[in-house]
């Protein structure tokens, strides 16, 4: 009951704000979003906690059945899905875009995040397929209807470009997934790696080449990352948020759940490639992140390099790994949500972020959004005490003790870690250019009154600072709650 | 027992504290001090009742990766807890000071915060028995020390020193990191024990432990400001002298040294890690003492000392052989922090008495306040490694064990220990020419003050750490006659009078060069800046370390920008480019097909078709069933 009310409130939440338009005040759809988050929170928190499943039949055809419920991958994510919309619903308070209906785009993000939440709780590969699809569209309304107001040209272009980029990944991977479904007769995801374990070698390299390629698009791993970056410059601040947060999540989620558990033998074929692209992934990003000059581009980049730590983690088929992998999912799930709140925030008020302009250090003028944006920093550069700490590490350990590939991986390893140098590089760039500078002149002051966090932007980096330092500090609550399924999926 | 989880914590704690208070200057005042104060009554507590051996303490539940088991447990043996308590004094002295030093900094709260923050890293660095423990701690003063040294964000130079201590640093922790994680990975653990017990044993790996302490030992050099890591730390002395004194006295730079003391059982197994140890900090010490006489500013000359210090007690790592062990190594640490510290803490003072810390700045400052000058003797005395005083006693243990380790055959350890002579010589030339300087005769008038101007007033505060201070460095030796770093009090009576000999050498070549070339400035017993009459305007050379910043920019940072550029060019006009390519493409395509068949008039027959089938696949599906 839990578990399908955590998907209905808020999707039927968002369709009714989405199909209400005008006629629904901005206070109404800010409060029903807030309490749909809200409720959606609390019913995640029980489902975490109580585990339910529903199991009823649906395409008998495709032996796919309606079938939810979370573990311990699942878990964290499906929380950290309602935290996030929940923070994004708070943040929407002061900060509603224009460029439709205010219900219009509270819809829009319920019709996300419930959309996730039915994807990290899908246990039926179709099931999956279907509720991955379901986030593109609530999303492309957000980048093309609610982005960037000072360029329709270049919204326009960033919403084809995510949707033609997601779109064709998602081809690749229903076709992988009906490929799968079909050989092996079932599409629960609980009885595919049992069904699929006799299929012959090649079906099995292609069905997880064809996954893992349609995925990787989601993730992203380079080369196929070139989406992210305008999606993000454009995205309204919320938009940014749920796209790091939670989208990216379910690219890599969907790599645990379907390459990596049903077909794991073809799964060992593709290792290492993965390996290889999330190496480059990582110097890649953290290269272009020091000279990029717009600052919401750089962080989208560094996601880029941050994604490919979990790719590595997961490549390197061990458990230490996985859980790497899962653990930098959740961390920059929690970092990228805070620093796009802050540098969504800066382009707010500055009308742009680009870092070649030089401008009055928040540090002097803006205190509490500099010390976030600090604190942020750190923790994107991997600093020990905040979240982005323990999965970098592991994900180099697992790297270095891989058991197939041993020299390839231990490069990877190796450059890796140097990739943890370039994060601090272009971390300490962007303190540099943005958070640290001169004492501000009487008329810089005045100029830059109403920089500083509000209301609601305090109440949301608060929460997530918070968030980033327990993970750091205390990284045991997560990885106990990932340990069982880990075992479980690398058991065999 | 918790004790010494509440050592590390409770520092830890006081910074998050310390911040949330910082609207009361006096309330974040008192939880710094009060922090680190208990945190000094409690290592000492702990170093007092402790047990032999020294039990593992829990801080938090293990983490179990299934390959990998990471125990995050302390243990207070008996060097950890000698050199926690230093620390914690140390950090303590620090943030006495600083309520008198910065008392008209508006962000005084948050600096006091970031040195309690800093103290807590660098105790769990020393009470750590896990490698990742002592990653964290080692990570976190990286981190805090960008924050203290650019703590005056406000002017550029800081700014800019900041920004390089902690790239600097950095980029040499890409080494530690992989040197804890092959070192790990052999043990399948990353408690220190497992770690020593699984490379210690015959069928372990020696190349690839070899590898991992290369690494690490790269790891230390960065953090220890080694060549040719060494010129982000005279650099850092942009931060407030406070926070040098801490950076440079106990914490941070010392830090490599007992990383790689707890290591020490591994690192004698491994020659190239040995050798590239001793080869560098052989360079170090004789070439930052060179640097260090040349400086026009003596906070800087003090940073360079550190630079070469650090160097001599890494030698001592690098060059004893196994019978004697990281003792004297630690023992110079444990030394240099006291007398570092001390002479950090005066110069500071000194400078705000003349209102600079430059060598025409502070001439003849010292005649002023006699506790200012004798601190600044002792400091240097021990610092120049005249027996007796603390750092004489564990230079001498730490030339002895150079000497046996090059006696022993090991050709690295003679390097080391004819630089480490060699040191002692500059040393003592430097350290005198600073104490010349500072009680200089003001017969001639140069700088700002003169021997009329009022003494300077020393406040309470600063005054009873800097005697709390002088009294370690006096007496701190008497550890020796403890067994806590295992080494033996004996006097090695040649190498005693030896580097006695060349300390005087050292002195005696500074006292000369001062003695003015005007006959009859001479003659009135004015004395010159030895530095000034031997170098001329060559000091510049020295002052910006003979330009290895522009070494670095040339070779490391241009390169990797430049590759950026060039990625980012590719990322736009090659992997994004193909997208749009293929885009573009289909687009064509489109339009292509659109504009052939608007020219065509639909032909209504095809409607009929279309119905057609239409009709024929319902009734199909229908009679199906």
């Amino acid at each position: 009951m839990a578990l399908t009310l955590l998907l209905l409130v808020p999707l039927v939440t968002g369709a009714w704000l989405v199909a209400g338009g005008r006629h629904i005040s901005e206070r109404t759809a800010t409060l029903a979003n807030l309490g749909a988050a809200l409720i959606t929170l609390g019913l995640a928190i029980a489902v975490a906690v109580a585990r339910p499943t529903v199991d009823r039949d649906w395409l008998p055809a495709l032996g796919s059945r309606w079938h939810f419920g979370v573990d311990g991958i699942s878990a964290p994510l499906v929380l950290l899905t309602a935290a996030v919309g929940l923070l994004v619903a708070v943040h929407g308070i002061r900060h509603t875009p224009e460029g439709g209906a205010p219900s219009t785009f509270h819809g829009c993000l319920l019709l996300v995040e419930g959309g996730a939440l039915a994807t990290f709780a899908a246990a039926d590969a179709i099931l999956f397929f279907v509720a991955f699809e379901v986030v593109l569209v609530p999303m492309w309304v957000l980048i093309t209807r609610f982005g960037d107001p000072h360029d329709a040209a270049r919204r326009a272009t960033a919403g084809a470009r995510f949707v033609l980029y997601t779109a064709t990944g998602s081809t690749l991977m229903l076709l992988g997934i009906l490929l799968l479904v079909l050989r092996a007769g079932t599409a629960d995801l609980t009885a595919l790696p049992a069904a699929a374990a006799h299929l012959p070698h090649g079906t099995l390299v292609l069905v997880a080449a064809l996954l893992t390629a349609g995925l990787a698009v989601k993730v992203p791993l380079f080369p196929v990352h070139s989406w992210l970056p305008p999606a993000h410059t454009t995205a309204p601040t919320a938009g940014s948020v749920l796209l790091a947060a939670v989208l990216l999540k379910m690219g890599t989620y969907g790599l645990v759940r379907l390459p990596l558990a049903t077909v794991p033998e073809g799964w060992a074929t593709v290792r290492p490639v993965i390996a290889v692209l999330g190496v480059i992934g990582i110097l890649w990003g953290g290269l272009v992140c020091l000279v990029e000059r717009d600052l919401k581009r750089l962080i989208a980049y560094s996601s880029v390099a941050h994604m490919g730590f979990v790719a590595l983690g997961l490549a390197s088929g061990t458990r230490t790994g996985l859980q790497a992998a899962l653990f930098v999912n959740i961390a920059h799930g929690v970092i990228s949500a805070l620093l796009f709140v802050v540098v969504g925030g800066l382009k707010e008020r500055w009308g742009s972020v680009d870092l070649s302009r030089v401008r009055t250090a928040l540090r002097e003028v803006a205190p509490r959004f500099g010390f976030v944006l600090v604190v942020g920093l750190a923790a994107s550069l991997g600093l020990p005490g905040l979240a982005g700490f323990w999965g970098e590490f592991l994900a180099v350990y697992a790297a270095w003790t891989a058991p197939a590939h041993v020299g390839l991986f231990r490069w990877c390893a190796v450059l890796a870690a140097i990739g943890t140098a370039l994060a601090a590089a272009y971390a300490l760039r962007v303190a540099r250019l943005v958070w640290v500078g001169d004492r501000p002149t009487d008329a810089q002051r005045q100029a830059s009154t109403g920089v500083e966090a509000d209301r609601s932007e305090q109440v949301v980096t608060l929460v997530l600072v918070t968030a980033a330092v327990v993970l750091g500090v205390v990284p045991q609550v997560l990885l106990t709650v990932t340990d069982p399924a880990v075992r479980a999926v690398m058991g065999r | 027992m918790g004790l010494l989880l509440a050592v590390v914590a409770v520092p830890a704690l006081a910074a998050p504290l310390g911040l949330l208070a910082a609207r009361s200057r006096s309330a974040a005042r008192a939880v710094a001090v009060g922090g680190l104060g208990i945190a000094l009554v409690l290592a000492a507590y702990a170093l007092l009742t402790r047990s032999d051996p020294a039990d593992l303490v829990s801080t938090f539940p293990a983490i179990d990766t299934g390959d990998l088991r990471i125990p995050l447990q302390l243990q207070g043996t008996g060097p950890a807890l000698l050199i926690a308590a230093v620390v914690a004094l140390v950090g303590l002295a620090v943030q006495v000071y600083s309520v008198v030093y910065l008392a008209d900094d508006d962000r005084y709260a948050v600096f006091a915060a970031t040195v309690s923050l800093f103290t807590a890293a660098m105790l769990l660095v020393v009470l750590s028995s896990d490698l990742v423990l002592t990653l964290v701690g080692w990570e976190v003063m990286g981190w805090c020390s960008y924050l203290l040294i650019g703590h005056w964000s406000r002017r550029e130079g800081p700014r800019r020193a900041a920004h390089k201590a902690f790239i600097v640093t950095r980029v040499a922790d890409i080494g530690f990191v992989l040197g804890v994680v092959i070192l790990a990975a052999g043990a399948g653990s990353t408690a220190y024990d497992k770690v020593l017990a699984y490379w210690t044993q015959g069928s372990a790996d020696r190349t690839l432990l070899s590898l991992a302490l290369v690494l690490l030992v790269i790891g230390v050099l960065g953090k220890s400001a080694q060549i040719p890591f060494q010129d982000w730390l005279p650099d850092a002395m942009e931060g407030p002298t406070p926070a040098s004194a801490l950076i440079h006295a106990a914490t941070m730079v010392a830090a490599g040294t007992f990383v790689l003391a707890q290591l020490f059982p591994i690192l004698v197994l491994s020659t190239p890690a040995r050798v590239v140890l001793a080869v560098s900090t052989a360079l170090t010490m004789v070439l930052s003492a060179i640097t260090a006489f040349g400086q026009s500013d003596l906070k800087r000359l003090l940073a360079w000392s550190t630079v070469s210090q650090v160097a001599v007690m890494l030698s001592a790592l690098a060059s004893a052989p196994a019978s004697v062990g990281s003792g004297p190594g630690v023992l110079h640490l444990y030394a240099h922090a006291f007398f570092k510290a001390l002479l950090f803490l005066t110069i500071g003072w000194l400078g705000v008495a003349a209102g600079g810390t430059s060598a025409k700045a502070v001439r003849g400052v010292g005649r002023r306040s006699e506790l200012l000058r004798v601190a600044f003797l002792f400091g240097l005395l021990a610092l120049a490694g005249l027996p007796f005083v603390v750092g004489g006693v564990s230079k001498e243990a730490v030339i002895a064990a150079a000497h046996e380790g090059a006696q022993a055959g090991d050709p690295a350890a003679w390097v080391v220990f004819a630089a480490l002579l060699l040191t002692v010589v500059l040393t003592a030339a430097y350290a005198a020419r600073a104490y010349l300087v500072v009680s200089a005769p003001t017969g001639e008038r140069d700088g700002a003050t003169s021997a009329d101007d009022p003494a300077p007033s020393v406040p309470v505060g600063v005054s009873t750490v800097l005697a709390v201070l002088l009294g370690g460095t006096v007496f701190g030796g008497l550890v020796l006659l403890t067994d806590l770093l295992g080494v033996n009090g004996g006097v090695d009576l040649p190498i005693l009078v030896l580097t006695v000999v060349l300390a005087l050498v050292g002195a005696l070549l500074a006292w000369r060069l001062s003695s003015s070339p005007d006959q009859v400035r001479r003659s009135q017993a004015v004395r010159v800046d030895p530095a000034e009459r031997l170098l001329g305007s060559r000091m510049a050379m020295f002052d910006n370390g003979f330009g290895i910043d522009r070494v670095y920019r040339v070779l490391v940072a241009s390169p990797v920008i430049a590759l950026a550029g060039l990625v980012a060019a590719a990322d736009d006009s090659i992997v994004d480019a193909t997208g749009r390519v293929a885009a573009r493409g289909v687009t064509w395509l489109g339009r292509t097909s659109h504009t052939r068949h608007e020219a065509e008039r639909p032909a209504t027959g095809l409607v009929w078709v279309g119905a057609a089938v239409v009709v024929i696949g319902a009734v199909g599906v229908l009679a199906w069933r």
